[in-house]
């Protein structure tokens, strides 16, 4: 009962919420029988953890992920500063912002016997574009799409420990730690697709190790995991096996490539060779199949990618254009592309992080919860999500 | 003392302006930095602060340092803590390992809240201002040693401390003890928020040796007439 009177408190303000939207969806949101969308408890939270649901009238209300899906589809895709507080919180929020929303949008609408479209978030430092990218993959897992994620492509351009000349092509080297790891993490996330999709060609491995045409991709997936000195190559064969099935008739399944940071593919590389002579992207094994997956050359999938100066190598620290954090090479390889801009939070943005904060105790200085405290949030922060999220996390 | 000199002193510009330096011509006035005390009407003031606003219009002022903000969110006492824990005049890296601390402190506490059930929740204090000002007062000793000498020999005489020497040993003991006693592969703000938790709940290190300087001074109670102020 008390809910329900609560309710009616906060109607004033869910319909003024309400109100910037379009009266399309408020027709259709009556129109729609009682069970489907109940009535938000809060203003800032909202009850849909399905980002198929999400549409305008959530914006800028948190969601929750369930853990479930946490675990699986992001064991190590999500900023480390986010994940902290995943641990603190006991739950795992993610606000329904824009970009993401209009880029989920087109997924629901596109044909899919097209080629790829490739989407790319760019924006300043901190306005949010990992933690967009992680809401359209979301998207994709619960939609039963094929997930390939790369959680950051730098890594795989510095701080190399083992470098070893490629099996397959001998000006290539290969990582076989950063393959293992990454072949592991795809193992986790897409269980379900590995006893079902086949392999269409045979591989050779070394003279007596070979995996033959018509095996499971899970056991190819194995293969490079046990064989650690093959994993780069085994990357390379997952990569080219999903490229070449997924437009096709028979396939049930749709891919969702998802990179961030994917300035580092066409980029520099701080790793040397033995006679310390820098090593360029392209003669790496991992770099060049991946960029053999970014070109639009296949169908039934899209390509969701995210811009990122933090991580990026030899590039300014003001850029955060395509075309300045691409360069060339990448925007002439990217192109045609589908830029999405990630702003700073807007008023409605802050307001609801603010509360978001304050239910779950995060704020604890009380000067923070009066008027002049939050004045001087905005002041601090320019409204900036990952300043707010600093700042915020000592006061 | 300053006032009746500043009595005898003619007012004068120096020619040289001192920006940041400590030592002043008593003349000048201390500065206000908090924007509260500005909004407060005619009215509510009484005779010595509408004097005191009155000679701000006319005497010079000191320069503010730069650790004083007008903000809402300053606090003297985490100043003064920077100040003490800074090296090499390094404010931004003692500036970042205080507000680490706090964020530790507080991600700590609110992990314990969000997991306890709801009858626990009340005890469990979240606020890492209050656990560091409250930590801070376990640690201040109540009387201190002072070594005075008596027929060639010297002894250690319990004395009372002011305020300010007891907020500077408790501050001083905590961060000795971080830095030192500690393990090697730790950050400074895991070692200091694990010491201001413990000092919270009057258990640790500092703790034990405020109790230790507690118990010489007890024991050396004989010696207290020795004392002449």
């Amino acid at each position: 009962m008390a809910l329900h009177r609560l309710s009616l408190r906060l109607r004033p303000t869910v319909t003024h919420v309400r109100s910037l939207h379009s009266g399309g969806c408020r027709q259709q949101q009556e129109a729609v029988a009682v069970d489907s969308e109940p009535e938000p408890f809060s203003v800032f939270r909202t009850r849909e953890s399905d980002p198929a649901c999400h549409s305008e009238k959530h914006l800028g209300q948190y969601y929750t992920l369930p853990s479930a899906h946490i675990r699986t589809l992001f064991p190590s895709g999500l900023p480390w500063r986010y994940q902290q507080q995943v641990k603190t919180f006991n739950e795992a929020c993610i606000m329904v912002r824009q970009p993401s929303l209009e880029v989920i949008s087109y997924l629901k609408k596109t044909d899919y016997s097209k080629p790829a479209l490739r989407y790319l978030f760019y924006g300043q430092k901190g306005t949010g574009k990992t933690i967009s990218l992680c809401h359209t993959v979301h998207f994709c897992y619960t939609q039963g799409w094929l997930v390939l994620h790369i959680p950051d492509a730098h890594q795989w351009v510095k701080n190399c420990k083992e470098l070893l000349p490629s099996s397959y092509n001998a000006s290539r080297f290969d990582q076989p730690l950063q393959a293992t790891t990454w072949l592991r993490n795809f193992r986790l996330t897409n269980e379900r697709f590995l006893s079902k999709i086949k392999t269409k060609h045979r591989y050779m491995w070394t003279k007596r190790e070979f995996t033959e045409e018509g095996s499971l991709l899970g056991e190819l997936v194995d293969q490079g995991i046990s064989r650690v000195k093959s994993s780069s190559d085994v990357v390379g064969a997952v990569m080219k096996e999903l490229r070449l099935q997924s437009g096709q008739p028979g396939s049930d399944f749709r891919l969702a490539v998802a990179v961030d940071g994917v300035n580092g593919l066409w980029g520099r590389s701080t790793i040397k060779k033995e006679d310390k002579s820098a090593v360029d992207p392209e003669e790496l094994t991992l770099i060049y199949n991946l960029r053999k997956l970014m070109r639009n050359d296949w169908t039934g999938g899209a390509i969701i990618a995210t811009l990122s100066q933090t991580g990026s190598l030899y590039t300014p620290k003001s850029a955060y254009l395509p075309q300045e954090l691409l360069g060339e090479r990448g925007f002439d390889s990217m192109d045609p592309f589908i830029p999405v801009s990630v702003p700073n939070y807007s008023e409605k943005e802050f307001e609801s992080c603010y509360l978001y904060y304050m239910d779950r105790h995060w704020l604890q200085h009380p000067q923070s919860r009066t008027e002049e405290g939050k004045k001087e949030l905005v002041f601090l922060s320019n409204r900036n999500p990952s300043m707010l999220d600093r700042i915020c996390g000592f006061l | 003392m300053a006032a009746s000199i500043s009595g005898l002193l003619k007012p004068w510009t120096p020619s040289v302006f001192l920006v940041r330096w400590s030592r002043y011509n008593p003349y000048y006035l201390e500065p206000e930095v908090s924007k509260e005390a500005y909004s407060r009407p005619e009215t509510e003031l009484s005779a010595e602060e509408k004097e005191q606003r009155e000679l701000k219009a006319l005497r010079p002022i000191k320069a503010a340092t730069s650790g004083v903000t007008s903000s809402v969110f300053d606090d003297p006492v985490i100043s003064k803590f920077i100040n003490m824990m800074m090296e090499h005049g390094n404010k931004v890296l003692a500036r970042e390992i205080m507000t680490q601390t706090l964020e530790n402190i507080k991600k700590k506490q609110v992990e314990k809240y969000h997991k306890a059930s709801e009858g626990e929740r009340e005890v469990i204090e979240c606020n890492p201002y209050t656990i560091f000002h409250q930590a801070l007062e376990n640690c201040k000793p109540v009387v201190g040693l002072a070594s005075i000498q008596k027929g060639g020999k010297y002894y250690q005489v319990p004395i009372p401390l002011t305020d300010n020497r007891r907020r500077f040993l408790a501050m001083k003991w905590m961060i000795t003890e971080c830095q030192d006693n500690k393990h090697r592969r730790t950050h400074m703000y895991e070692k200091l928020s694990q010491e201001l938790l413990a000092a919270f709940g009057k258990e640790g290190n500092v703790i034990k040796k405020k109790y230790e300087l507690h118990k010489m001074a007890e024991a050396n109670r004989a010696y207290a007439h020795y004392r002449w102020w």
